[in-house]
């Protein structure tokens, strides 16, 4: 398993020259993250793989536009981020609005390992997570699961950078303190 | 403990098999259109190989054995279009019509006028002003100056 805070070398390049062998390792190396964030958004397994094989032939398809070929990770999942928001528009469900909360702290020192979950909590870390509102839940899974930078997150969600941070920084608060909480309570 | 990461790949991962499915059906499609794209660009090189063919041919039997010939002929067409366009009109700069003279546009009236005159149809007398017709009324109404 690659570990997500090095940036491994990826054959964009070949890719972009229609190598299938390229293709394939892009793909493999993307596939279980790209649905893992996707299904955590729509929550319909089916949906979520016709989203993860839309947004494949869509990177095939567009491999011109990416400008950057260190940044195919979140450029591919902005494409999936695209699908997902074009889901919730045919199923006429309204995103819920951004949670403006307030001003966030300008750096974060914590990455996305600093929160350890114990194996017993899990599932309550997996519903908290669905608890979240959208937006937040988006930017956390996207932390969560590729450790995309501030300005990547932004990137992905066409969200302002300031509004990415507060939503990163008060979703991880309300989650960390829930989680404390329940240790308290098992104590 | 588990990060959040392993929590959540290790939760789909029983849909990886679907996923792989996906992965190959979609290098598949990228074969397909690397086939397409050469398929394209082969039957464009085809195409132009055989353009070329063709006019290496004609080149070769039609031109280069009469070449004194075409040229005189180029050069004969070259001399018409330079006389042609010579000795064209001006154009007017505001209407972008030939400029005509006010002795030419005045003959030309003229010419229009006999040639109205001429095709004008005259099998059809034209129609001669009636007689009219005088009703004459009640002598009550007649106030002229009475003779007596």
């Amino acid at each position: 398993m690659l570990a997500v805070a090095e940036r491994e070398q990826l054959p964009v390049a070949r890719a972009r020259a229609g190598e299938p062998a390229a293709w394939d390792a892009l793909f493999r190396r993307y596939q279980l993250p790209l649905y893992a964030y996707v299904f955590e958004l729509v929550q319909d397994e089916q949906t979520s793989l016709d989203l993860v094989q839309e947004t494949f032939i869509a990177a095939v398809r567009h491999i011109g536009s990416l400008r950057d070929d260190a940044k195919f990770g979140s450029w591919l999942f902005g494409i999936a981020h695209q699908k997902c928001i074009q889901q919730w528009r045919k199923q006429d469900r309204r995103e819920t609005p951004a949670d403006e909360i307030g001003d966030a702290p300008d750096a974060f020192a914590d990455g996305p390992d600093d929160l350890l979950i114990r194996q017993e909590q899990e599932a309550e870390f997996m519903e908290l997570l669905n608890q979240l509102p959208l937006p937040q839940r988006s930017v956390l899974l996207l932390h969560f699961v590729e450790d995309f930078s501030l300005e990547e997150i932004a990137q992905i969600t066409g969200a302002q950078l300031g509004t990415v941070k507060s939503r990163l920084h008060f979703a991880k608060r309300s989650l960390r303190k829930i989680l404390e909480d329940k240790n308290e309570d098992a104590a | 403990m588990k990060t959040p990461r392993e929590i959540l790949l290790a939760r789909h991962r029983a849909a990886e098999p679907r996923l792989d499915a996906i992965r190959e059906s979609s290098v598949a499609a990228v074969c397909n259109r690397r086939v397409s794209t050469d398929r394209t660009n082969e039957r464009r090189s085809q195409t132009a190989a055989t353009m070329m063919a063709i006019w290496r041919v004609l080149w070769h039997e039609l031109i280069l054995p009469a070449r004194r010939t075409w040229a005189g002929l180029a050069a004969a067409w070259l001399v018409l279009l330079i006389v042609n366009f010579s000795q064209r009109e001006p154009l007017s700069s505001t209407t972008g019509q030939p400029v005509r003279s006010p002795v030419v546009m005045m003959s030309w009236q003229i010419q229009q006028r006999w040639m109205n005159e001429l095709l004008s149809d005259r099998s059809i007398p034209p129609e001669a002003e009636r007689p009219r017709t005088m009703v004459p009324g009640p002598r009550t109404e007649n106030f002229g100056p009475v003779v007596v």
